[in-house]
């Protein structure tokens, strides 16, 4: 991976904690150390399917190197304070685009279902122009946004967050992709097996837990 | 993915390691360094090593 310099981060990891508002609490209580290592925000989704799994985010401005973060203490120190020992695979990337694929309705109030995958691709580029032919379909699938992030580490690596209507759309979704999502297809089997490979198996969860860091912390 | 947070080898590293033979965690730690510090990202080595062992598997590579 190149040391290119970076205009933002993005950090995802996929794990297991014993009790996920135990784990917000310590995290939120350490916002000196986030800002440390210029994270501007945190966000957990919960597993609706799996109770105790969450997926992590973490936005961090210009960093100067990948490796120097994801070795910082405080990443260290985030895992420890959630209990986990074993340290998953980390997605490291940045935003290719999110794509917003609704009208703002009364309805966005609601907590919707959050359908994460990283997975390999063919070519990140052609994706996006399937996406984007695709978009009334998906909108019609009950897919509100679709945010899709590139690893730096692995030019056909992807990490893509969907947000869909409700859960029985979600299920739908994910058992009938349409044939634009390659990312959903991709991989398949790897994803239906917990036990196999370094990226995690689909994600379907919602919105926990979402924190600002304040750059004056610190 | 970052495999190994310490040295920062990623799972394309391991994933070609496997391929050229390795099998076990230490060997994987041996030739690129993941997992030997801390040793906190083995179980993703050896999930690695172990997807590999399932895809040279006929049964499951007919799938």
């Amino acid at each position: 991976m190149g040391e290119h310099e970076l205009h933002s981060l993005i950090l995802a990891a996929d794990f297991s904690v014993d009790d996920v508002e135990s784990m917000w609490s310590s995290i939120s209580a350490r916002q000196d150390h986030l800002a440390g290592m210029a994270a501007h925000h945190v966000v957990v989704y919960k597993s609706i399917w799996e109770p105790g799994r969450v997926l992590v985010t973490i936005g961090i401005r210009h960093p100067n190197s990948v490796r120097d973060v994801l070795r910082s203490p405080a990443i260290f120190e985030l895992f420890d304070v959630s209990g986990v020992d074993d340290i998953p695979a980390i997605f490291a990337g940045e935003v290719v685009e999110k794509i917003d694929l609704h009208e703002t309705s009364p309805d966005d109030a609601v907590a919707h279902v959050i359908v994460g995958v990283i997975t390999l691709v063919q070519d990140v580029a052609t994706l996006m122009d399937k996406v984007h032919g695709a978009a009334d379909r998906f909108a019609h699938a009950g897919v509100r946004k679709i945010w899709v992030y590139r690893a730096f580490d692995d030019g056909q690596e992807v990490m893509i967050l969907q947000e869909i209507e409700n859960e029985v759309r979600a299920r739908r979704w994910i058992d009938h992709p349409d044939a634009a999502a390659e990312w959903m297809s991709l991989g398949e089997e790897e994803r239906s097996d917990p036990s196999t490979g370094a990226h995690p198996t689909v994600f379907v969860g919602t919105l926990a837990h979402l924190m600002t860091v304040d750059e004056r912390v610190n | 993915m970052f495999v190994c947070l310490c040295t920062g080898v990623t799972s394309q590293v391991v994933t070609d390691l496997v391929a050229n033979g390795a099998a076990t965690s230490k060997q994987i730690a041996d030739a690129c360094g993941a997992g030997a510090d801390c040793g906190r990202c083995r179980r993703t080595v050896r999930a690695i090593i172990d997807a590999s062992k399932k895809q040279d598997c006929p049964v499951h590579a007919a799938r």
